[in-house]
């Protein structure tokens, strides 16, 4: 009988300890709040996730009884949330299509920055330059060598981005002039994830978004009509680099108050900045 | 007499369970074709020292043991004998019944069948004769096939001993076999207890004298972790020579 | 006078007595049918939301079609190489997990000393609690360059590689609930095989292991379901590819699953679009493949106990009969072998096959003629050696997680908030949010789950409605995560209004983890003898007071073990809280269950996926989830050791 008494007074602090923390944690959370509180909750792409989070956290530190909180789940996640309410401004790396512009009718997306894509390779892949069509051969299956396009005798190991994605469809509308992707190509879900699997495939072509490309991929210039563009804010701003495309933030209807003052200050001199600094393309 | 009239011999036994004590300097002898009887009050360490003789207490976590057991001349202790060898060569009987989750054929075929012996022939006929001999055939040989759990108490018991002689030990240990049964039940294992003796060395634990008495030749009886008295049954409950075995028998323990 | 009183009050309190049993009964019975209402919930939302596309294009037209591509122009929906990439991967992942499981438990409950058992199991634990997002990182940076590099192929994404990576996921699971099982064989059984001079190897494979079958079952089951609804990990290291695998056996090809698609395509895709209704019916396939596979276990359970406890009924068969059943048995073993052979030489051609045939003929003549001491060590030493390899996985997870991640590691990442998008700063709200969630869901969960298992064995006779309940909680165990995250955005957030918040989270985690509860509770009810229960009634014990007091104590190791896993799952999803309770991040603690929470899975999932330049702060992340949770394990087990200790048979 002792001994069990002992079982539930164990259990007993258990629960004990974890409802402490409940408390704890919740008088904490007590203690930070002050003052009268404006919430923005932005939700969607995680492609515009960074800028929305960058320019959320510069914002907060101008307006301390603002808070803003953001989160990704995908375009359409954000595209459905604001329409349902749920949202003050929905995030997305496409545009809308047919079926949300019905549904949601009022809508209304604001070009925010720019993406400039980018071709990415292994470091040690010799290849430096490609041209649109090499690229369209390596992606509908044509090439399935690097010797066709002028690299070593390997097979190249293509990644694609999921058939979900803005990027991909981008990519597949001004890249592929909507030719059929190869079938075997390996699709990932992020552009994170398509950094890392190109890093360490030594024969391996991805596309991510400029903010991503770093020292551990070699992002390839393009050739047109004789000249080699490298991918970068520049030349993405003077047209030059051939494959860019929009972000938007979505709000239902016009927006208003605190939230056309956070749009406002996204598409603002300080705002672009954040958007460049995080190796998006602003869009003046 | 000659070394040949002893099969189990035990040495300065001791035993321990973690800190207690069960089992003290223990010396006694058990005879060949003959029934043994251990009887004693609860937690005296009968059931202790019979298992002591095939290493059943080996799968307790926490039991230490010193001194000799042996069997045949050797010491089953020693660190060179298989334990299996020595558990095929000296069958238990629990003090519940506990068949396996079988059907009736394969509790009795499945010690045959870990000693190697696959074919059904075989089997069918040790299946046969280990049931008869236990008085336990007619009863199921139409049913073999069927679970073990379906038998009454006493049928289980049987089948257990059925069991234990389907791999032809030299010795049947009973740890209190009819302390779960009902008299009719129990008079049959008594039964078959004297007909082992022919063919078999039993030692039986029993904390029923008139059990004793009825089926055991040789009787000892354990007090405390220690053996008080040993000898023939019937010197046992006629004359026994310390009090406290008679203090007991005479039901004036305590 | 006095003997009124007395009478009528015995009467009274019998009559309260009464009242109280019934009402007891009905809320465990609530708590059963509730899985069957989410169940039913969750079906009708899937289907609500799936038919169109089985009204659009046909439902053989989508199973049967080879080619899924629902972006491409014009689109196609055919399902049939998801539908083959889910199940290539999950049976791969079994043939990996199942034996090293199996074996790992064996060794677990039966043969390593009680003090390196405490040690193992507790390892095992841990690696049930590595979230999915870190397996699969694990995956993608480890595991995908090894296989790359060791079988020099061009890429390391495969189909093995998400069996290797599933397998490792399912394996605690495996381990844990049979492990269970075993433990729970009665004493007695082991006595009576041990006492006929059977070796120990013998009285485990012939006694132990079968009757510990229905516990095993239903380990490998749960373990599929962890396999079959897998996200997150699976999606990071198969590839991807819609294909077919050329030849069907060629583990290096490139594999989609139905989850890998759910996960990756349906954050993007427009709501109420085809492509959008064809995810879901992808999603219903699923579900039916998972019950299929349920059925499946359960005939052969039925027949695997039919062997070893014969009805207890009295069946008549004759000796004649048998011996046709004997030569059934013998030409369907032949029949097997045969399809081995042939799917032997068409993956390695003649030569080798034939060297792997005679392989395999030798040693199994070899263990004809071994002694059972022989084949005792040789057992032991698979089944040790099962140990050391899931140890070893284990270490090297930890390793890649820890050295990884211990640079992260600081009192201000530990208590601040995070800054530059995560690159800096802290994850303090997040280790709350995490522990909110997990805290919230176990406490809804756990009444559940008890009431529904304690209804299921202990209430009610096997019936009908029985199988209808069970049936319903296995479908439930298979659904994949990202599946509860869809209803629970759909049904908790929008319908119901919760919002994305804490509360909409926890209860999608409580609907996740309930069916690893209800099933690990009922199996150490089960285990329970059934004379401590005769003995508790015939006291004059109520049915209530006798599972209070008598069946739920000893059983409390396996409900906690079932706890253990769930905590572990919970913590680690990303996929049911990312639509229903998180945010990224946040500047203020929730301080309503109606507000949104950070939480540590889905702050490393944004990290590595979307944040670049975080990496670092990403493996603490990890690091962080994984001590959290290992926290909560530690006073977990505690419990349970304590529990075990107090069991006394």
């Amino acid at each position: 009988m002792v001994i069990k008494m002992d079982a539930k007074t164990k259990k007993i602090a258990v629960f004990g300890v974890m409802m402490g923390l409940v408390v704890i944690a919740t008088a904490l959370s007590g203690c930070l709040k002050s003052g009268e509180k404006h919430t923005i909750t932005i939700r969607g792409s995680t492609t515009v996730l960074p800028i929305a989070q960058k320019t959320a956290e510069a914002y907060m530190d101008k307006h301390p009884n603002v808070d803003i909180s953001v989160s990704g789940g995908g375009s359409s996640v954000g595209i459905q949330s604001v329409g349902e309410g749920i949202a003050d401004i929905g995030m997305a790396s496409r545009d809308l299509k047919d079926e949300e512009k019905t549904r949601y009718p009022n809508l209304k997306p604001i070009v925010i920055a720019k993406d400039g894509i980018a071709i990415i390779v292994h470091p040690d892949n010799p290849v430096t330059n490609l041209t649109l069509e090499q690229i369209r051969g390596i992606y509908n299956g044509t090439y399935t060598n690097w010797k066709e396009v002028g690299g070593p005798d390997k097979e190249i190991v293509v990644i694609n981005r999921d058939s979900a994605s803005g990027t991909r469809e981008f990519f597949w509308e001004h890249v592929m002039q909507k030719d059929d992707f190869v079938a075997t190509a390996l699709e990932k879900n992020s552009n994170g994830a398509v950094k890392q699997t190109v890093s360490q495939t030594p024969n391996a072509i991805g596309y991510v978004g400029l903010g991503y490309v770093d020292k551990s991929v070699k992002a390839v210039k393009i050739k047109k009509e004789g000249t080699e563009v490298e991918p970068t804010v520049e030349n993405v701003l003077n047209g030059k680099y051939p494959i860019a495309r929009s972000l938007y933030m979505i709000t239902n209807g016009e927006p208003k108050g605190i939230v056309k003052d956070f749009i406002d200050f996204v598409l603002s001199e300080e705002g672009q900045r954040i958007v460049e600094e995080e190796g998006f393309v602003p869009i003046s | 007499m000659s070394e040949n009239h002893y099969v189990i011999e035990t040495v300065d036994l001791n035993v321990w369970y973690g800190e207690s004590h069960v089992l003290k300097d223990l010396c006694m002898k058990v005879m060949r074709n003959k029934v043994t009887a251990l009887m004693g009050p609860s937690g005296c360490g009968k059931s202790t020292l019979i298992r002591c003789f095939n290493r059943m207490n080996d799968i307790i976590n926490n039991c230490r043991i010193k001194g000799k057991v042996l069997f045949n001349g050797k010491d089953i202790y020693n660190p060179n004998t298989d334990v299996v060898t020595i558990r095929k060569k000296i069958g238990m009987v629990f003090q519940k019944p506990n068949p396996l989750p079988k059907s009736i054929y394969e509790n009795v075929a499945y010690g045959p069948r870990v000693h190697g012996v696959n074919d059904r022939e075989t089997l069918d006929k040790i299946v046969e004769k280990s049931l008869k001999s236990a008085a336990l055939w007619d009863e199921v040989k139409d049913r073999l096939e069927d679970s073990a759990m379906s038998l009454s108490g006493g049928q289980q018991q049987r089948l257990c001993i059925a069991r234990a002689l389907a791999i032809e030990p030299e010795v049947i240990l009973m740890d209190e076999p009819c302390s779960a049964l009902d008299p009719i039940a129990t008079t049959k294992i008594e039964n078959l207890i004297n007909d082992l003796k022919k063919k078999y060395t039993v030692v039986i634990v029993t904390h029923n004298m008139q059990q004793a008495a009825r089926v055991s030749d040789y009787t000892g009886f354990l007090y405390l972790g220690q053996l008080i008295e040993f000898g023939p049954t019937k010197q046992i409950f006629e004359n026994p020579q310390e009090e406290l075995t008679e203090k007991y028998i005479t039901g004036r323990f305590g | 006078m006095p003997f009124l009183i007395e009478s009528f009050s015995f009467f009274y309190s019998s009559k309260r007595k009464y009242f109280k049993e019934i009402f007891i009964k009905g809320t465990l019975f609530v708590s059963a049918i509730f899985a069957i209402v989410v169940i039913f919930f969750i079906i009708f939302f899937l289907f609500k939301e799936g038919h169109p596309i089985f009204e659009n294009i046909g439902l053989w037209n989508f199973l049967s079609g080879k080619e899924w591509n629902p972006t491409g122009d014009p689109p196609s929906y055919g399902a049939f190489s998801l539908i083959l990439g889910t199940l290539l991967v999950t049976s791969g992942a079994m043939i990996i997990s199942v034996p090293l499981g199996f074996g790992s438990a064996i060794f677990i409950s039966e043969i390593a000393p009680p003090k390196i058992r405490s040690i193992i199991k507790s390892g095992v634990e841990i690696l049930a609690g590595i979230p999915s997002v870190v397996y699969g990182f694990f995956g993608l940076t480890v595991l995908t360059d090894w296989l790359r590099v060791t079988f020099d192929k061009p890429s390391g994404e495969c189909w093995l590689a998400g069996s290797i990576l599933l397998g490792i996921m399912a394996l605690p699971t495996i381990i844990s609930v049979s492990e269970d099982a075993i433990s729970s064989v009665p004493m007695e059984y082991k006595e009576a095989s041990l006492s006929l001079g059977a070796t120990k190897w013998q009285t485990i494979s012939k006694v132990i292991v079968p009757s510990a079958l229905s516990g095993i079952t239903a380990a490998i089951i749960l373990g599929i379901g962890r396999a079959i609804g897998e996200t997150m990990a699976v999606m990071m290291v198969t590839g991807n590819a819609a294909i077919i695998p050329k030849p069907i056996t060629n583990v290096f090809s490139p594999i989609r699953t139905i989850t890998g698609t759910l996960g990756i395509e349906m954050g993007e895709v427009a709501y109420g679009s085809t492509h959008y209704h064809a995810l879901f019916g992808l999603a219903l396939i699923l579900f039916a493949i998972v019950l299929i596979v349920n059925m499946i276990a359960n005939v052969i359970l039925g027949k695997l106990k039919e062997k070893h406890m014969p009805a207890l009924k009295k069946k008549k068969r004759k000796m004649l009969s048998q011996k046709t059943m004997w030569r059934v048995k013998r030409s369907i073993y032949a029949l097997c072998s045969l399809t081995l052979m042939w799917l032997l030489v068409v993956q390695f051609g003649i030569e080798i096959s034939v060297l792997i045939i005679s392989i395999i003929l030798c040693c199994y003549l070899i263990s004809k003629k071994i002694s059972a001491k022989t084949s005792q060590r040789v057992a032991f030493g698979i089944v040790a050696l099962s140990t050391i390899i899931v140890l070893f996985i284990l270490g090297i997870i930890l390793y890649y997680i820890i050295a990884n991640g211990a640079r992260a590691l600081s009192w201000e990442f530990l208590s601040q908030y995070p800054l530059d998008s995560g690159r800096a700063g802290g994850i303090y709200p997040a280790i709350i949010g995490t522990l909110y969630l997990v805290g919230g869901a176990i406490l809804i969960a756990l009444p559940i789950g008890i009431g529904a298992a304690i209804y299921l064995t202990e209430y009610t006779k096997e019936g009908l409605l029985t199988k209808i309940i069970r049936t319903g909680i296995e479908a439930l165990n298979g659904t994949p995560s990202i599946v509860f995250g869809l209803f629970g955005f759909a049904f908790l957030v929008l319908y119901l209004n919760l919002g994305v918040s804490l509360l909409a989270g926890q209860i999608t985690l409580a609907l996740m983890i309930l069916p690893t509860i209800i099933r690990t509770t009922e199996e150490s009810l089960k285990s329970v003898p059934q004379s401590m229960r005769e003995a508790s009634l015939a006291l004059g014990a109520t049915k209530w007071q006798t599972v209070r007091k008598v069946v739920l104590p000893p059983a409390m190791p396996g409900i906690i073990t079932g706890t253990i896993l769930s905590i572990g799952r919970a913590a680690g999803e990303t996929a049911p809280i990312m639509f229903t309770a998180v945010v990224f991040s946040q500047r203020f603690l929730p301080t309503s269950p109606l507000e949104p929470v950070m939480a540590l899975p889905y702050h490393l999932f944004v990290l590595t996926t979307s944040v670049p330049g975080a990496e670092q702060n990403a493996y603490g992340t990890a690091l962080v989830l994984l001590l959290l949770v290992i926290c909560l394990y530690i006073i977990a087990i505690m419990i349970r050791n304590h529990y075990r200790k107090m069991r006394k048979w």
